[in-house]
């Protein structure tokens, strides 16, 4: 069985655990109400993690999505506000400003040569700053979020029968980013520059263009988990999304995206934002005192760590042993080879 | 033949409707919050913050007489999607109540809105969520910042600058203490407001922001912060710089107490904020056990608790039980 399925495999059997044992320990875990909220809390931190999927596997790293989420939002809540407009132009502006902030981040990191840590951290300040400077305020200057009324957008908070509209698009963007990375020469290309990048390059690829790529896939992802999440809190804040970085880091490291990059996938991700949601929802089944609730996730994700690299330390092991002794089988064929030539 | 089976799907029909409405009844049928198993969670903005600890012993206190409360605390985060997040918990969960204090007045208001169209009341503690719902439990807010501007106003003799740190954008509390102080302080031209700048509610970012204030004004006669902590970080940066002001707050939290004994700080506003949790606690078991429905509110009931202005003058009157 190829490496990358027995851990996809241990993942599903992690998150299986998990499901059985909140399951047997709280009746209100397995119900449908709570399967279905569960779901959608999983859903906005799973569609920024598919974004960032494809920058860690780059070996980057994103740190401004959660400030792409909160200028996002608020630009939608002024059009709603100060505008007429249809909400497809929110939409659209929204997806465009989540493209350009990405698009941007790629830019720094490879016109600029910033390491991706100090260019995002840059961004994450400038966004959310931008947020602060376009946030509605009152006539005597402090700010007024704004409860959105537009039906047609407040749809997108909304579900169908007893599933979220939120999780019908987080399984649609993780289809196709599981489908762009696996299906296409994109795909391929972005394993290539993280698995090492001079290699990538002296094969004929362009390293700065997929890197480029990547940070706008992430924006983009950013964009439209803000329009979920501003459509169910029904307003903007500038604060929005602050924090929501790292959840979405934590998903895809949970599944297996090592930061070195090359390793990884969308999949893998979408198992990371379901094992964080699980986690915390099941962890407010318990009466338990408030703050236990964060270590507990800590430590699960400690663990979940550990185990990621424990596991990937005796695959790379295996493989490399398993290299060794080809390269003995092929010395001793070579040396056997050439005893037959000298004979004949 | 024809005739009785028509008769006998019409009392099918009748005795179907009797038990739906009878189910109806039984669903509505209120709970009696001293005597049934009821669950209430208290859901702050952050656990971590004095205030809202103190509410949180004084809920704690009230329900310890009931031993059919099982009473829960939730840590809103400092984030409006996290408390929005537990808010769908708790109604899944179907608790009885929530008693919350709200990151943002809209943010919280869908959330809000539809617990209490799921029969559950929300009781709020000081930060109010933007829609109509049970009952509103606030410290005096715009009455606070007036009073702290009156104050101010004669401290420095009716001509000074002043600067004030204020609440995080969209908090309603903060929002109407500044209100109130600067409304007021339009009656007095001489007293000039220099700047304005957000502390989050923290003495760490309140000492930073009053650490820029130093650095851009030379002249600064008064502070307001619109919470202790947030005059608490102010009083130290003050001091660190060597420069002597009026530094008033708002909350009354016993670290103020301290600082307005040692003349650290000049004044606040106190609230007893058990008082406040416990009074928070009895409306959550009276919205539980009444024939009320928030969700048809036009406007939220709001109880404001009594201020009392604490200076160096004043302060031994807050009795050791009643400090925070």
């Amino acid at each position: 069985m190829r490496q990358e399925t027995i851990r996809r495999l241990f993942s599903l059997l992690l998150l299986s655990i998990l499901i059985v044992a909140f399951g047997a320990t709280s009746k209100l875990f397995l119900t449908l109400p709570n399967i279905f909220t569960l779901l959608r809390e999983a859903s906005v931190t799973g569609i920024l993690a598919v974004g960032v999927t494809f920058v860690i596997i780059t070996a980057g790293i994103d740190l401004s999505t959660g400030a792409i989420v909160a200028f996002v939002a608020m630009v939608c809540a002024n059009i709603f506000y100060y505008t007429t407009l249809p909400v497809w132009v929110a939409l659209a502006a929204g997806l465009l400003i989540g493209a350009g902030a990405g698009y941007l981040n790629g830019l720094l990191v490879t016109r600029l040569h910033l390491p991706d840590f100090i260019a995002t951290l840059s961004t994450q300040g400038i966004f959310r700053g931008l947020a602060l400077i376009i946030a509605i305020r009152s006539s005597t200057g402090s700010i007024s979020n704004k409860v959105i009324t537009n039906q047609g957008f407040l749809l997108l908070g909304d579900r169908v029968s007893v599933v979220y509209l939120v999780t019908i698009a987080f399984f649609v963007v993780a289809l196709l980013g599981q489908g762009i990375l696996k299906m296409t020469p994109l795909g391929t290309h972005t394993y290539a520059i993280g698995s090492s990048r001079k290699s990538a390059d002296l094969s004929g690829i362009n390293s700065d263009r997929v890197k480029k790529v990547a940070f706008t896939i992430s924006g983009i992802c950013s964009a439209v988990g803000a329009l979920f999440l501003t459509a169910r809190m029904q307003t903007a804040i500038p604060e929005l999304g602050t924090g929501l970085e790292f959840d979405v880091i934590a998903a895809v490291v949970i599944g297996g995206c090592a930061f070195s990059g090359g390793r990884g996938d969308v999949f893998g991700s979408v198992v990371g934002a379901l094992f964080m949601a699980i986690l915390t929802n099941g962890i407010y089944k318990y009466n338990l005192p408030a703050a236990f609730h964060i270590i507990i996730k800590g430590c699960v994700i400690i663990i979940m760590v550990i185990f990621d690299s424990v596991y990937h330390r005796r695959m790379d092991d295996r493989i490399r042993k398993a290299g060794k002794m080809l390269d003995q089988a092929a010395a001793a064929a070579e040396a056997a080879g050439g005893g037959a030539g000298g004979i004949s | 033949m024809r005739k009785s089976v028509h008769w006998g799907i019409i009392t099918v029909m009748i005795v179907a409707l009797a038990l739906a409405a009878a189910g109806q009844v039984s669903a509505q049928a209120k709970k009696n919050p001293y005597k049934d198993p009821v669950k209430i969670a208290y859901l702050p903005d952050n656990i971590g913050d004095t205030v809202g600890a103190a509410w949180g012993v004084g809920i704690k206190r009230e329900f310890a007489y009931f031993p059919n409360i099982t009473y829960q605390v939730f840590d809103g985060k400092l984030s409006a999607e996290t408390q929005n997040q537990i808010m769908t918990e708790l109604i899944n969960q179907k608790y009885d109540c929530i008693i919350l204090q709200a990151h943002d007045a809209a943010a919280l208001a869908a959330s809000a809105r539809e617990a209490e169209k799921q029969g559950i009341p929300v009781i709020d503690l000081n930060l109010d969520a933007q829609t109509p719902h049970t009952c509103l439990v606030a410290m005096v807010d715009y009455e606070a910042g007036s009073l702290v501007a009156q104050e101010i106003a004669k401290g420095v003799g009716d001509n000074g600058n002043v600067v004030i740190i204020e609440a995080p954008p969209g908090a309603s509390r903060g929002i109407n203490v500044e209100a109130g102080f600067r409304d007021t302080l339009k009656a007095h031209p001489g007293v000039k407001i220099l700047a304005a700048q957000d502390g989050e509610w923290l003495t760490e970012k309140g000492n930073t922001v009053m650490r820029d204030f130093l650095t851009k004004y030379p002249k600064i006669n008064a502070v307001f912060a619109i919470n202790d902590a947030m005059a608490e970080g102010a009083s130290q940066a003050a001091a660190a710089a060597g420069r002597k002001m009026i530094i008033w707050g708002a909350d009354g939290e016993k670290k103020a107490l301290q600082y307005i004994e040692q003349g650290k700080l000049t004044g606040t506003i106190y609230t007893n904020c058990y008082d406040e949790g416990a009074t928070a606690a009895r409306m959550a078991l009276y919205a539980i056990g009444a024939e009320i429905n928030g969700s048809k509110f036009t406007k939220t009931p709001i109880i404001k608790m009594a201020p009392i202005v604490v200076t160096k003058d004043t302060v031994a009157s807050i009795a050791e039980k009643d400090r925070w």
